[in-house]
């Protein structure tokens, strides 16, 4: 029991108000004179008995009236055993459709069998009793709402298709969970499913079933060796496609060694077979190199394998390469500092297939080139700009274009940093009486660039220029709190300046392991590709992004594998992303305008057909109370749950009556003798 | 106009006794010229033939200058009564709801008695008494008697408890010629005891009246809740409730008040109730027509 408000409690000093008026204030102490006691008796009258009893009656009733009424402010409750269900049950029939349940089992698929499963047990329940068909894959989908019909049922089981995405049993519990807090009935909960192990989730407590939940197991399928394309690793764009690397993984689960065949198709032609070895419950690797017949533009490639297993559907695995010229890079050096540009050109083209292509550009000429033929321009390190060179630079940004500048000693003469606009402050020594060097100790992790630097870990900083950062992020400081990393937005485009050069002269950096990434992460970031693009190789139920916020109204679009538009007009002017619901090619369009090829794959998980242990459906099953008990929560409805049930209407009721009492009571016992009963008396 | 005097009330107001005693008297005199059915000493009797020896101050000359015959005039006040008032002056007599006490009430129904047997040139004396006889004026019709009656009845005090017996018996030696003896008094005992007390004075041949002065709440008490009451007498004290006081004990008052009643009829006693709410006339026109129909 406990107290809604219990500070009302405080209500009960009244109740020494009746105290003090019935035991304190009861007697008057002086006697009034009378000629003679003659005719008074000593011996207690029945009268005055029936009257004391009034008097104590009245104490209690007054007593017990403030009391109520102080417990009707403190609205108490009690925690109070909710009968579930009225003895109803909820039957829910979940089948498993996962992409697993493709797998043949003879002639006919597990999702067959389990579908005829399913069949069986609704053909068993009672024609009054209520129950629903879910359907089972990375989210439940409810087939029928909760319904007596048996042909509702029985057809909701027959339109259930196979899905291309992973089992989730944690899903499946949610949804129990909900279910009965909403329903409040005891569910009876038939899983119609392969089990697959890798359906579980992380934690086990995701599993966790209400207490009046009853879930039974209809296994499909047993356990069969598999092999599938578990992974492909292709570059996303080719620049040079003699220079492309693909890399296949092809594992085996449950299965023997052997050696597979795995093919590499390109735009539905067979590019390159090879024979690959897949030892017992292993794994084997195959690389195919050099993609020469890819054509400009999207390349919907597949990697396959010889079937000879019963789910042939993981024994390709799609995925799509983008041919492109690789975008040119404008380094614009006045020629006294060439070590800049070799350590520039040398991180550039760190990669197998760099995306960029470096061109040195003299000031004299940047002035007057047409600088929208380059994804980025590098400033390095100049002084006083020729002339229109700003101008056009400031064009240039505005109308989308990014600049990546480096501002060391050679721009000190400047009065602010060229197109970054901040104020050049002045040079930063590191003094070699002093800390002999700068480190960096403030960076924004967070941001695409940095990422992958890791803090400047060792990076040795001698000299910095101070700038100002009134209209710049700061992305990266030094230890004395001179920024060495900043970006500022201008117009459409971008500017990322470095406070410090790009040679090894002025700082270590270069030498040192950060100086790739953040080269390449820089110019990617500024440029566009790279990582900052979305992958075009997703699993199933895996989401794309279509909008990035800053595009409203824009118009997004996506094409399924069958070329058919999938958003509707408002989800194509307002979804923030499409989630792939299929395997196969995805063409997209985001409202920036990118176009862009997904290719979808089923989630590799599926494809270990490994069955949960029995013990750890036991315990599963154990987390529902009516498990415990047996068969004797079949139907019974009877678990019980507390809720706190506030007792303010009895006490409201008792209150009144105390109330009617008190006032019968009181009438009686103040009230002076009537005329009819003086008479009747004399 | 006069009567509104006899309120007992507004007789309290009046300080003087004999001005008391003369207020109530006159005014319940005046209001008896109405009414034919009373009278008193002093009235014209009856008519009887001369026979020698008779004094002749009382013959009728004016019969005899119109018939000369001789008759002589009888007035009932001729009749020489000597009227004894006796004053109960107990502690019981103190009490009073109303404003008014009982001793107050009686001491004026005393004084008014005296004065109206004054006027009647009755001989009245007085005894006041509660355990012993505290006062007493012999009857007469002296100059003078009305004022030592009346000093006598204002010097009354309530002194200790009511016991009849003792006084009683002293009063039969006192009261030794016959005539009206007049008791006023709560007579707080058992009416056994009450007319077996006073009977022997009516068996020396007086009139007995018992003037019973009783307090409205001793007749009905209204108690507003239990209480605590003590004896004015005894000083016992004991706790009332009111449902008590309005059945049973009012039951009791009842019996008591008719056996009283019946044992002073039984014993040739006049009994008369004195409530004193009510005014004093009533209690005299009581008197009058006892004094009226035995004299």
């Amino acid at each position: 029991m406990g107290f809604f408000s219990p500070w009302f409690l405080g209500g009960l000093i009244a109740v020494g108000l009746p105290i003090y008026l019935h035991l304190l204030k009861r007697h008057k102490t002086d006697p009034q004179p009378f000629p003679s006691l003659m005719f008074f008796e000593h011996r207690e009258q029945s009268s005055v008995q029936h009257r004391r009893l009034d008097y104590i009656l009245l104490f209690i009733l007054r007593t017990l009236m403030l009391v109520l009424l102080a417990l009707l402010f403190a609205n108490p409750f009690i925690r109070r055993n909710t009968p579930k269900g009225n003895g109803q049950k909820i039957v829910v029939v979940a089948v498993d459709r996962s992409f697993s349940m493709r797998t043949k089992e003879g002639a006919t698929s597990r999702l067959d069998l389990a579908k005829e499963e399913a069949q069986k047990v609704l053909s068993g329940l009672p024609p009054t009793q209520k129950a629903q068909v879910v359907a089972l894959a990375d989210t439940l989908q409810a087939m029928t709402q909760q319904t007596t019909d048996p042909g509702e049922l029985r057809g909701a089981v027959s339109a259930i298709k196979e899905s291309d995405a992973r089992a989730s049993f944690g899903e499946l519990s949610r949804y129990l969970r909900t279910l009965s807090e909403s329903t409040k009935t005891p569910l009876e909960v038939h899983l119609i499913s392969d089990l697959q192990k890798s359906g579980m989730p992380p934690g086990f407590t995701d599993l966790r079933l209400d207490e009046d939940t009853t879930l039974n197991f209809h296994t499909v399928g047993k356990v069969q060796p598999n092999w599938a394309v578990e992974t492909v690793l292709a570059p996303q764009h080719v620049y040079d496609p003699k220079r492309a690397r693909i890399s296949a993984t092809v594992a085996g689960f449950s299965a023997p060694a052997a050696t597979r065949t795995i093919t590499l198709l390109m735009n539905g032609k067979t590019i390159q077979s090879k024979s690959v070895n897949v030892p017992e419950n292993g794994r084997g690797t195959a690389e195919f190199t050099g993609l020469d017949q890819a054509s400009y533009g999207f390349n919907k490639c597949e990697i396959r394998i010889d079937s000879a297993d019963g789910l042939p559907a993981d024994d390709r695995y799609a995925f799509s390469v983008e041919r492109t010229d690789a975008k040119k890079v404008a380094f614009v050096d006045d020629g006294r500092r060439a070590q800049a540009l070799e350590f520039f050109r040398a991180a550039l083209n760190a990669t197998e297939d760099p995306a960029f292509q470096l061109e040195p550009l003299r000031p004299e000429v940047a002035a007057t080139a047409n600088l929208t033929n380059y994804a980025v321009v590098v400033l390095n390190n100049l002084g006083q700009l020729p002339q229109g060179l700003e101008q056009s630079l400031e064009r240039y940004v505005t109308a989308g274009g990014s600049i990546f500048e480096s501002i060391g000693p050679g721009s000190v003469a400047l009065p602010r940093a060229p197109v970054l606009g901040e104020a050049i402050e002045g040079t930063k020594y590191a003094s070699r009486e002093g800390e002999r060097f700068f480190t960096v100790s403030d960076v924004d992790a967070g941001h695409d660039v940095m990422k992958s630097v890791e803090r400047f870990d060792g990076v040795r900083i001698y000299l910095a220029v101070s700038v100002g950062t009134t209209k710049s992020r700061v992305l990266a400081r030094l230890n004395n709190g001179t920024p060495l990393v900043l970006e500022r937005k201008v117009g459409e485009g971008k500017v990322l300046a470095f406070t410090s050069t790009f040679d090894a002269d002025n700082n270590d950096m270069p030498k040192h392991g950060a100086w790739v990434p953040f080269v390449q992460k820089s110019v990617a970031y500024l440029g566009g590709g790279g990582s900052t693009e979305q992958p075009s190789n997703l699993s199933v139920g895996e989401y794309v992004e279509l909008r990035t916020g800053n595009e409203k109204g824009a118009q997004a679009e996506v094409q399924d594998p069958d070329g058919q538009r999938v958003l509707s007009l408002e989800e194509s002017a307002q979804a923030r992303n499409f989630q792939l619901t299929r395997e196969g090619f995805y063409e997209v369009r985001t409202a920036g305008g990118k176009r862009s090829q997904v290719a979808a794959h089923a989630n590799r998980m599926e494809s270990d057909l490994a069955v949960i242990p029995q013990d750890t459906l036991d315990l599963w099953k154990g987390t529902g109370s009516s498990a415990s008990s047996a068969g004797a929560g079949q139907g019974t409805g009877g678990e019980a749950n507390t809720t706190p049930w506030s007792l303010s209407p009895i006490i409201l009721l008792l209150l009144l009556g105390v109330a009617l009492a008190e006032s019968v009571i009181a009438d009686r016992y103040l009230r002076p003798p009537t005329q009819s009963q003086e008479t009747k008396a004399a | 106009m006069l009567q509104r005097f006899l309120d007992p009330a507004v007789l309290a107001g009046i300080s003087g006794l004999d001005l008391v005693a003369k207020t109530v008297v006159d005014g319940f005199i005046s209001g008896l010229h109405r009414s034919p059915d009373f009278g008193f000493s002093q009235e014209f009797a009856e008519y009887r033939s001369y026979s020698p020896g008779d004094d002749l101050r009382h013959v009728d000359w004016n019969v005899f200058a119109r018939s000369e015959k001789m008759f002589l005039k009888r007035y009932r006040g001729e009749t020489n009564c000597q009227v004894s008032v006796l004053l109960d002056a107990s502690r019981s007599m103190k009490y009073g709801s109303r404003g008014l006490e009982k001793m107050e009430y009686a001491r004026f129904l005393a004084a008014s008695v005296c004065y109206l047997a004054h006027l009647q040139r009755d001989a009245a004396g007085l005894v006041v008494f509660d355990s012993e006889v505290r006062h007493f004026v012999q009857p007469s019709t002296r100059q003078g008697q009305i004022m030592r009656l009346l000093h006598g009845i204002d010097k009354a005090e309530t002194g200790a408890q009511t016991v009849l017996e003792k006084p009683f018996a002293h009063l039969v030696d006192y009261l030794r010629r016959r005539g009206l003896v007049v008791a006023i008094s709560d007579f707080w005992e058992e009416p056994e005891s009450v007319i077996r007390t006073v009977s022997p004075l009516r068996s020396r041949g007086n009139e007995l009246i018992l003037f019973h002065v009783l307090d409205p709440q001793e007749i009905q008490p209204k108690l507003k809740g239990s209480m605590l009451m003590e004896d004015l007498e005894s000083g016992v004290k004991m706790e009332v409730s009111p449902d008590y006081a309005t059945h049973e004990y009012k039951n009791k008052m009842s019996a008591h008040l008719e056996e009283l009643k019946s044992r002073a009829a039984g014993a040739d006693i006049d009994y008369f109730l004195v409530d004193t709410s009510r005014p004093l006339d009533e209690a005299l026109r009581q008197y009058l027509a006892i004094r009226a129909g035995r004299l």
